[in-house]
């Protein structure tokens, strides 16, 4: 299994001879503990790569940008993009491959597995050091993490740190991939969906305060789908802005249009802009993270997303992410489907 | 909660089979409660998760979808995809609180006139003791 040194001299080679546009990978951050997207054009700055647990990101949101800048331009480069993907994240490509969003030639995979870690959370971080700033965080030879403060040094243990969804990955190595670093180590794991549990046993009363709370919060900024590589839709239905008003369209048009949505940050609004978002990411949604991490709010929207991706394997036996060939959840069907709820 | 407590139900019919029952239903002069707000779609198929959500936030007590018996949609597949989409639909809405009782869906044929009354009823019947749905409700 190559290394990823291996992994740079394959990024170089590619760069060198022209086979790929440039390569998304991280790079050391210029804020503290957390590596950056780092885009990288010239073979002589792929030393700047690194891949530890800091490598938080799912760059896969850039192949969504890169899409748009294509269509854009009048003779596009066509050479693929190479991008570095962590399990989660090749499960993100192989979701825009299947809905043909993206094409397999469109990009070059260099998969990274996260073997017997994953990645830091950031939320778990910030608790655990209670105010102080993180410098740098370290895996040490015994899989525990050093993490490097202005006062010193300190040791956890890897589930401490690791994410959520890291400890409920269900294969923490890409599944797709021109080149691989790395073992496919995969992770014992009893309950993929235990942390669902704490609110799935609550009353319907219970479940229904504690998303009131939780979406009274949020405040419409949408950073949740600015970062999601699955919300490439060009035109999303909570904008109503984007409804064609012409010089023609009289008052009494714009009135009568159907506003599904209104973006006011208003309760019921909330909520039910964030039912539209679980569901149009149902069977889609991968697990990567960025949603929850991008939220001023800290709103668990992973909990969200969550609930469907298990729904999904119930009730369907469908698992997101593996096969590019497979349709999509609900653009497939089975004649054994479950009706038992219909009249 | 008051006596007179009337739910008000908006369902989602399919022009096809459903709507077509719930005709039958009227011109046959069968009787059944009143709460409902019937929408005509052109098959269960084409009810987006949305138009339920929207339905909930904008009064609706219960929201109904119903569509031809599996096999027998217009559009051949339509329900099949409909069945798949709305069971997700029903698990989220339970999953953030909305009583089990106000989302439903069911298979009305053309012929099915009676079937259709009897599903108003139940529902009307279910609606009743739980009063008036404020989880989705805009200024409830
Ligand atoms: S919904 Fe959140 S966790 Fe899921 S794919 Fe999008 S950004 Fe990642
Ligand atoms: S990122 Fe958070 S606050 Fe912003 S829209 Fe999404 S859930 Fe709401
Ligand atoms: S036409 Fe009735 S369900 Fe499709």
């Amino acid at each position: 299994m190559a290394k990823i040194e291996d992994l740079k001299e394959e990024a170089k080679k590619l760069l060198r001879e022209g086979k790929v546009k440039y390569i998304i990978g991280y790079g050391a951050g210029s804020n503290g503990w957390l590596a950056a997207p780092l885009f990288i054009k010239k073979p002589e700055d792929v030393d700047k790569l690194v891949w530890d647990p800091t490598c938080v990101h799912n760059l896969v949101r850039f192949l969504v940008d890169e899409k748009r800048r294509k269509a854009r331009q009048k003779q596009p480069d066509k050479r693929p993009v190479g991008i570095m993907v962590k399990g989660c994240d090749s499960r993100a490509v192989v979701v825009l491959l299947q809905e043909k969003f993206i094409d397999r030639s469109d990009v070059y995979i260099l998969g990274v597995s996260c073997e017997k870690m994953g990645v830091v959370d950031d939320a778990k971080l910030a608790k655990k050091l209670a105010g102080k700033k993180a410098k740098r965080v370290e895996v040490d030879a015994q899989d525990r993490f050093v993490v490097t403060t202005e006062d010193g040094k300190i040791e956890m243990a890897a589930e401490e740190l690791l994410a959520e969804r890291c400890l409920e990955c269900k294969a923490n190595f890409p599944v797709i991939y021109d080149l691989l670093s790395g073992e496919k180590t995969k992770r014992p794991l009893d309950k993929p969906f235990g942390s669902l549990e704490k609110i799935e046993s609550l009353s319907a009363a219970d479940r229904s305060s504690f998303w009131k709370e939780q979406l009274d919060r949020c405040i419409r900024c949408y950073a949740c789908r600015s970062a999601c590589p699955m919300c490439y839709c060009d035109e999303c239905v909570v904008d109503s802005i984007n409804l064609a008003v012409t010089a023609d369209t009289t008052a009494d048009e714009k009135a009568q249009r159907i506003h599904w949505i209104q973006r006011s940050a208003e309760s019921s609004e909330n909520l039910v802009y964030h039912l539209v978002r679980a569901i149009h990411l149902a069977g889609r949604c991968i697990d990567c993270g960025e949603c929850e991490r991008a939220c001023p709010l800290d709103i668990p929207l992973r909990f969200l997303n969550k609930k469907l991706e298990k729904e999904a394997k119930e009730l369907f036996g469908y698992e997101v992410g593996f096969d590019p060939a497979l349709p999509a959840l609900i653009s497939c069907f089975r004649d054994e489907d479950p009706q038992d709820f219909i009249r | 909660m008051a006596e007179d407590y009337e739910p008000r139900i908006v369902a989602f019919l399919c022009k096809w089979c459903s709507s077509a029952g719930s005709d039958l239903a009227g011109v046959s002069r069968m009787e059944y409660p009143p709460n409902v707000v019937p929408i005509q779609v052109m098959c269960s198929g084409s009810v987006s998760p949305l138009y339920i959500f929207s339905a909930f936030n904008k009064g609706a007590d219960g929201v109904l979808v119903s569509g031809c018996h599996p096999g027998d949609c217009h559009y051949i597949k339509g329900n099949y995809y409909a069945r798949r989409r709305l069971n997700l639909v029903k698990k989220l809405l339970e999953y953030v609180g909305l009583e089990t009782q106000r989302f439903q869906m069911s298979w009305v044929s053309a012929a099915e006139g009676t079937k259709f009354t009897q599903i108003i009823k139940d529902f009307v019947k279910e609606l009743k003791p739980l009063g008036p749905q404020t989880k989705l409700r805009r200024n409830p």
